[in-house]
């Protein structure tokens, strides 16, 4: 009995070290770039939040501006709903991103311009191909 | 027709479900034996239908008939032969059905095995097998059926085809070795179940898991490992591992599985921990599901971006009951589950392994809390706030290496109570090696948590290796054999804990690889023909570009010459620039691709990505990563699955 008790406390501290841990990593993160807050580019602006955030939205058909000396550096307008806000991105960028893609980008807003260093597009319609979209197909129509 | 007949099949699996369900539990109210034979053979029945229905679904795939909507989804056809049977589990009611397909060839194996075995525990056992196949023939008959037939006004002449990203061998295995795992675990809860229904929770269901733990560990494991693999092969951001929700979904189970495994050694020697083995396989189970709710229900976005469904309540809802149930059950049979015996002192070997187990569940909570940051924090806080690969980094490299220093501390304790003495024999060797590898490390330079890592990575080497000494001497000593005989004995004498110190040597192995992560380095760069760069001590030099066009895409090739800092030639890389679909008149509907070449050897791995090219300038877009010591991680894998084929190879029946 007695030693069972003395696992109960050990295992008790080993809890209590542990949720010491999680919490102090939750709210000290090493690194500047371990969290970012999910926010919509109207609450951006309105707010002009200048901490790490991250984005979702549609790229604007045309707005891509690839730097004719530097090919990596890049600007496009992100459009979410009818808010709009140009990004630089300065890395390589995915395969699937062009005009009209669902991107997620992450990074930081500082005078009118959103700096991102993370730039995710999804894929959706290979992956769950849209029925009702014909170009996905190839048709051959019947004449009704 | 047949789409039909598929379709007929699984509403025939269904209702076989039911009338499993009621003939058995009518069996434990009645003990009428017919009954049990009639509920053992309907639920093979359930199986025989699921696995038409499989048949006709993949049939359907590969004479590509577009009339099923799931076939005009995923293939087209042009798609190999080989990816038009993988699309099976490409979408989400293909891969539902694929899941109850995995399932009921367990639960076939289940109950022709244990026929005449088992009769206590086997009818709540059919009974948990047949729910949980019933809630997946649920989500097949009514939520997606994969026979939908197309819903057009028109002839589809040809599908969409594969997303080029899975047309991989890697891609094509991965899934289902997942999936072998996942599913394998519903075997040993639905045992567990049955234990606690029948009041018998002794170390009797324990032995009839064993194997099928290990196996269904194994199949995580490989999936796991594939899963990383695949990244790294193709994803082209130079990793195999990124803390993604659906990654994570994988790990997770995995960690409560692990512990699993060694804790239900001590309740098979000792009958201790009977609680915590059945919160571990519950846990196991519903977190199993849970990765599927994850991967499936889009609440989370990830590069696995599946769209949200009406999947989600459902798959929560399930898991949900399946812990209420069980752990109100664990509840109502608090008694039977007290252990006859106790923990007797802080330095034995079942000590260890309740530290070892503490440590585990405690990672998975860790990678919980990280997965599900943005709900919680979006409930609290009212922001959405997630986190990436730093902070897991951050929380779990401790915890690992706790984790790593336990696989050496634990084997060399001794059960009930180390003395003093063999603790001080047993230790000092490893220990020194352990320092002399940090002083070492040292002097070369490292510092902080790649020391620790590394030196605790000689330290648990090290004890294997006298763990496996010791046993070879004592052998050759006691019957004069020589070094080999007597390590072949000793093994195939006991597997399970010579297996079990291989696949820690597999881990040490990753840790090692793991480590190296903190050495990487990348450089993004442009080249035109003979033009050259140089990214940590290596220079590389675009020697050549060139265009071919291929059965299913057009590709841009680049040519680099990689030379180390004395000249001295390395090798030549060919990265490729890819356009499938390239003859889509829509030039949307293109997919471009990144295909990456990588240089490996034991030391480091240089890897190329073309990420674009100019073709008006002959200018190409390179990024080259260089990452240390990744091969340790895909060998230490290797080693992992030998380990554990060696710990669950049956026994000669004597």
């Amino acid at each position: 009995m007695q030693s069972n008790k003395k696992f109960m406390v050990m295992i008790g501290g080993v809890i209590a070290v542990v949720i010491f841990w999680i919490g102090w990593v939750s709210s000290n993160p090493a690194d500047e770039k371990a969290m970012a807050t999910f926010v919509s580019v109207e609450q951006l602006l309105d707010d002009n939040i200048n901490k790490r955030t991250k984005l979702g939205g549609l790229v604007k058909d045309g707005s891509i501006v690839i730097s004719e000396t530097n090919y990596l550096d890049c600007t496009f307008i992100l459009k979410e709903g009818h808010t709009e806000l140009a990004v630089k991105y300065d890395k390589t960028r995915p395969d699937l991103f062009k005009d009209g893609a669902e991107v997620i980008v992450t990074g930081q807003y500082l005078d009118g311009t959103f700096y991102a260093d993370e730039l995710q597009t999804k894929c959706a319609s290979r992956y769950e191909g849209d029925l009702r979209d014909e170009n996905a197909y190839n048709l051959t129509e019947i004449d009704t | 027709m047949t789409p039909i007949a598929g379709g007929a099949a699984l509403n025939l699996a269904f209702g076989f479900s039911i009338l499993t369900v009621i003939s058995l539990i009518f069996y434990t109210r009645s003990g009428d034996q017919r009954l049990f034979l009639v509920g053992q053979r309907l639920s093979l029945t359930i199986s025989f239908f699921v696995f038409i229905a499989t048949f006709i679904l993949s049939y359907q795939l590969m004479i590509s008939n577009f009339d099923i909507d799931y076939v005009a989804r995923y293939t087209s056809l042009e798609t190999p032969i080989m990816y038009k049977i993988s699309a099976m589990w490409a979408g989400q009611s293909g891969s539902l059905l694929f899941w109850l397909f995995i399932l009921s060839i367990f639960a076939t194996i289940t109950v022709i095995q244990n026929q005449n075995k088992h009769h206590g525990l086997m009818p709540w056992v059919i009974i948990t097998l047949a729910v949980i196949q019933m809630f997946f023939l649920v989500l097949t008959n009514f939520v997606t059926n994969p026979f939908m037939p197309t819903d057009a006004d028109f002839v589809v002449a040809n599908g969409n085809g594969l997303n080029p990203l899975l047309q991989n061998v890697t891609m094509a295995i991965h899934p289902p070795t997942l999936y072998l795992g996942y599913v394998g675990f519903s075997v040993p809860f639905a045992f567990a179940f049955s234990a606690l229904m029948n009041k018998d929770t002794s170390s009797l269901w324990i032995q009839s898991i064993r194997r099928w733990t290990l196996v269904a560990w194994l199949f995580l494991s490989i999936g796991i490992i594939l899963g990383g693999w695949w990244a790294y092969q193709e994803l082209g951001w130079g990793g195999y591992w990124a803390w993604d929700p659906v990654e994570n979904a994988s790990f997770m189970p995995w960690l409560t599985a692990t512990a699993f495994v060694h804790s239900i050694i001590i309740q098979e020697k000792k009958d201790m921990l009977r609680v915590w083995n059945m919160v571990l396989i519950i846990l196991t189970f519903t977190l199993c599901i849970f990765g599927t709710f994850l991967t499936r229900s889009g609440v989370m976005s990830s590069v696995h971006s599946f769209t949200a469904s009406a999947l989600g309540p459902i798959f929560l809802s399930f898991v949900f009951i399946i812990m209420i149930v069980s752990f109100g059950l664990m509840y109502i049979r608090k008694n039977d589950l007290r252990s006859p015996r106790k923990m007797e002192s802080f330095t034995s070997r079942e000590s260890g392994f309740l530290f070892n187990n503490m440590v585990f569940v405690v990672m998975c909570f860790a990678v919980f809390w990280g997965t599900l940051f943005p709900v919680f924090s979006e409930a609290v806080r009212g922001t959405k706030i997630t986190v990436g690969p730093p902070f897991f980094n951050q929380i779990n490299i401790p915890i690992g290496l706790i984790l790593l220093a336990l696989t050496g501390i634990g084997p060399l304790l001794a059960w009930r109570k180390t003395s003093k003495e063999s603790l001080i024999r047993n230790f000092t060797f490893p220990i020194l090696s352990g320092l002399v590898g940090a002083a070492i490390f040292l002097f070369l330079g490292y510092k902080g948590y790649v020391v620790i890592s590394l030196s605790l990575c000689v330290f648990v080497t090290a004890t294997i290796f006298t763990e496996f000494a010791r046993g070879i001497k004592a052998r050759t000593n006691k019957f004069n054999e020589s070094i080999f005989v007597a390590l072949w004995r000793m093994v195939s004498k006991n597997r399970s804990r010579y297996g079990g110190y291989i696949v820690h040597l597999g881990i040490v192995l990753m840790f090692v690889g793991f480590t190296g992560h903190a050495f990487d380095k990348e450089k993004e760069f442009s080249l035109t023909v003979g033009e050259s760069d140089h990214v940590a001590g290596y220079e590389f030099e675009l020697i050549k570009m060139s265009e071919a066009e291929r059965a299913n895409h057009y590709a841009w090739i680049s040519e680099l010459r990689v030379t180390d800092h004395s000249g001295q030639f390395i090798t030549n890389l060919r990265p490729e620039k890819r356009v499938y679909f390239h003859k889509n008149p829509d030039v949307n509907r293109r997919q471009p691709h990144s295909e990456l070449d990588i240089y490996s050897t034991m030391n480091k791995d240089i890897y190329s990505i073309f990420s674009a090219v100019d073709n008006e300038n002959g200018i190409a877009f390179i990024k080259i990563m260089v990452n240390p010591l990744v091969r340790w991680v895909w060998i230490g894998g290797y080693i992992l699955v030998f380990g554990t084929m060696i710990a669950m190879w049956p026994r000669k029946e004597s």
